[in-house]
């Protein structure tokens, strides 16, 4: 664990106000730490802030070790059985117990956060859990592959552990009894779940920059906007938030970016007219914000430029505390067409690839069920059942 | 991330829920302290404080709050590395063999106020503050630590517990039950302990929770509607003793080394209402810190007996 952290400005030194001396002269290096040098030193920035390409190479790297296990075992399998396995079985192995691949592993991780989602709603979760239940479940298998751990056996895990983490401590007993679970397959993987998430456990949603966007708009618009019909809009980008936390969005871009995408998706002209009136100033350069008291807002919303796509954060990239509207709107545009794209999984891709995962990790039930086959449309009564265990991992 | 590391030499604490030990980073040959999470111990999984502990202080980077080194898994244990602290604020103030002087009571003020500033503008409340939880670094440096009891600042409408900190340094809105809080019981706390560090015994030592009103009340004077509007719908406020607020005259008895600057601080850092209390940057700014003396270097202050 780094706890170096290479953007600037040194949150170390000397920013706390005042202090120092009577002498009120602040010392040449001041500088006032903004809310954007606070969210760099955050751990979700720190740790699962991505590009696409480092997010895919991450996702690469896992689907290809988990490979190169399961196709190990697979081999000794055929090496163990050689004598007496038929030309037929291995030509079943071969087409039907392959490892999954990268975009396979995906879709069942995107499956199961969805179910993530559900159950932990079903469960009467406050929305803050929900979030980091899904949160902590997508981070999992980040650096874990569904052929190393069964996403089924992680679901009530990390719902668990989220409602630990976010202060709604239910006791394991009575969560296992409402989930319909049991005490150990809840607590088996927590330290390994505890340990894939790098000990992070603080997570920023977008539901506090929805806030505060609302209610920023109705100051910046002050009787522009009807109040009933913002309220409307809040609640269903609420929902759209969790629903794009299903998605790796929350990998590429910061919460406030997140945020304004979701609301111009829902009213697009609503946030132009916002921005431009906030951040537009025509007068190219908007030095003076610090005079004119937006200050705060502006450092707010400069997450996003900032934080936002990390490739463009450079360590040597000063923060500045002018928003590029232009800058700021193509993000924005690059979020909205990203969360546009997302589409959720079937029900039967999901199946098809649970099963292909099974088999992949148990080519002895893969064989059997072969031979099952066979048997029945022989009806060959063959009594021989093969005794080889399937192997179960972990 | 490895136990290999690190070495656990003695053991120097136990609590509810860890086990300290004494070590070395074999890397650095550094002195560190191992904070060995009991996991077996608790039915529930990970034990809450130390999901606090490890999620705040995963955020948490000031010279002020306790450096966490490393995080590693041993035998199904957790194990926090964190810098080693040789003493803390408890210690040190009630070493009768150690003399302190209002300059260093001013740097430690400063320093815990700077790692709680930290802390809160992070989005963090502490919900601990004591001397015994200000840790106190080889160079004098003091560390704000233990986050066991420790949560993110509530939204409007949350909920949360009044039983957090510990009773000495609770603040009135915690002794009266308050469902909603904020960053001021931490303040309030620190300015118990300022209180402390002046007279060098305990300042509000209520023997139980009843007691603590009683203690808190007589000597800092019971609130009132008109300091803190609607005080008296607390529940159990009518059975109250009212004691007047004390005059400045009074406090000056009482606190005979203070400054009037020392005074106004701690006046406001005791406040009653938690809406007029100061905050941090408000602490930070006073004109105490402004005011000669000068805050010692911490490196200068006497943190050990002198007794050889």
């Amino acid at each position: 664990m780094s706890r170096e952290v290479s953007q600037t400005p040194d949150i170390n030194k000397s920013d706390s106000p005042a202090t120092e001396t009577a002498d009120s002269k602040k010392p040449a290096n001041y500088k006032r730490i903004s809310d954007d040098d606070l969210y760099r030193h955050s751990s979700q920035f720190r740790m699962w802030s991505f590009t696409e390409k480092n997010l895919r190479e991450k996702r690469k790297k896992t689907n290809e070790r988990a490979i190169g296990t399961i196709n190990e075992k697979l081999r000794k399998f055929i090496e163990d059985n050689k004598s007496s396995l038929t030309e037929e079985e291995l030509q079943t192995l071969r087409v039907k117990a392959s490892p999954l691949s990268m975009e396979e592993e995906l879709q069942l991780i995107n499956f199961y956060s969805k179910k993530v989602q559900v159950i932990a709603q079903h469960l009467n979760l406050p929305t803050e859990v929900i979030a980091t239940s899904i949160t902590f479940f997508r981070r999992f298998f980040l650096d874990n592959s569904v052929m190393e751990f069964d996403p089924k056996n992680l679901v009530h895990t990390t719902i668990f552990l989220a409602c630990k983490s976010e202060n709604y401590f239910i006791s394991v007993d009575s969560f296992a009894k409402k989930a319909k679970s049991n005490r150990e397959a809840i607590l088996k993987y927590e330290f390994k779940l505890v340990e894939s998430l790098k000990f992070s456990l603080l997570n920023h949603h977008p539901y506090k920059p929805l806030h505060g966007f609302f209610l920023d708009i109705q100051t910046i618009l002050y009787g522009k906007v009807d109040l009933k019909y913002m309220g409307q809009i809040y609640d269903r980008c609420k929902k759209k938030i969790t629903d794009a936390l299903l998605t790796d969005i929350v990998y590429l871009f910061t919460p406030p970016q997140i945020t304004l995408a979701i609301i111009s998706m829902e009213d697009e002209q609503l946030i132009s007219r916002y921005l431009e009136l906030k951040f537009g100033k025509d007068i190219s350069n908007n030095t003076d914000d610090q005079e004119n008291g937006v200050n705060k807002e502006v450092k707010e919303v400069n997450k996003e430029e900032e934080g936002g796509v990390p490739e463009k954060v450079d360590d040597k990239h000063e923060p500045q505390n002018d928003i590029e509207l232009n800058k700021l709107l193509t993000i924005i545009s690059q979020c909205v067409d990203l969360l546009e794209k997302s589409e959720s999984v079937t029900t039967d891709d999901a199946k098809r690839v649970a099963a292909k995962n099974y088999y992949c990790q148990n080519p002895s039930i893969l064989l059997q069920k072969l031979k099952r086959k066979l048997e029945s449309s022989n009806d060959n009564n063959g009594n021989e059942s093969p005794s080889k265990k399937p192997k179960i991992e972990e | 991330m490895s136990e290999s590391n690190y070495t656990k030499e003695k053991k120097v604490g136990e609590g509810t829920y860890a086990v300290v030990y004494l070590g070395k980073q074999l890397s650095s040959g550094d002195s560190i302290a191992v904070k060995e999470i009991k996991t077996s111990e608790f039915k529930d999984g990970l034990d809450m404080s130390a999901i606090r502990e490890v999620k705040y202080l995963q955020e948490l980077n000031h010279p002020n709050v306790i450096n966490l080194i490393d995080i590693f898994m041993a035998y199904d244990n957790l194990n926090l590395v964190l810098e080693f602290l040789p003493t803390d604020l408890e210690v040190v103030i009630k070493d009768k063999n150690i003399l302190f002087t209002p300059a260093d009571i001013k740097s430690w003020m400063l320093m815990t106020l700077r790692g709680v500033y930290h802390v809160h503008r992070n989005f963090i409340l502490h919900r601990d503050l004591k001397p015994n939880n200000l840790l106190i670094s080889p160079d004098g440096l003091i560390k704000v630590a233990d986050f066991g009891l420790a949560r993110a600042v509530p939204g409007p409408r949350e909920m949360l517990t009044s039983n957090v900190v510990t009773r000495w340094y609770r603040a009135p809105e915690l002794l009266f039950g308050a469902k909603h809080y904020t960053y001021a019981v931490d303040v309030w706390s620190i300015g118990v302990i300022f209180a402390e560090l002046m007279l060098r015994i305990p300042y509000l030592p209520g023997q139980d929770d009843m007691n603590q009103m009683e203690v808190t009340f007589r000597a800092l004077g019971t609130p009132t509607d008109k300091q803190w509007p609607e005080v008296s719908s607390f529940p159990g406020y009518n059975k109250l003793q009212i004691y007047p607020s004390p005059s400045r005259d009074e406090l000056r008895k009482r606190f005979i080394a203070a400054t009037e600057s020392a005074l106004t601080l701690m006046e406001n850092m005791l406040m009653m209402n938690p809406q007029t209390r100061w905050n941090t940057i408000q602490c930070l700014e006073s004109e105490y810190f402004k005011e000669l003396p000068a805050p010692s270097d911490p490196a200068d202050i006497n943190i050990f007996s002198q007794k050889v």
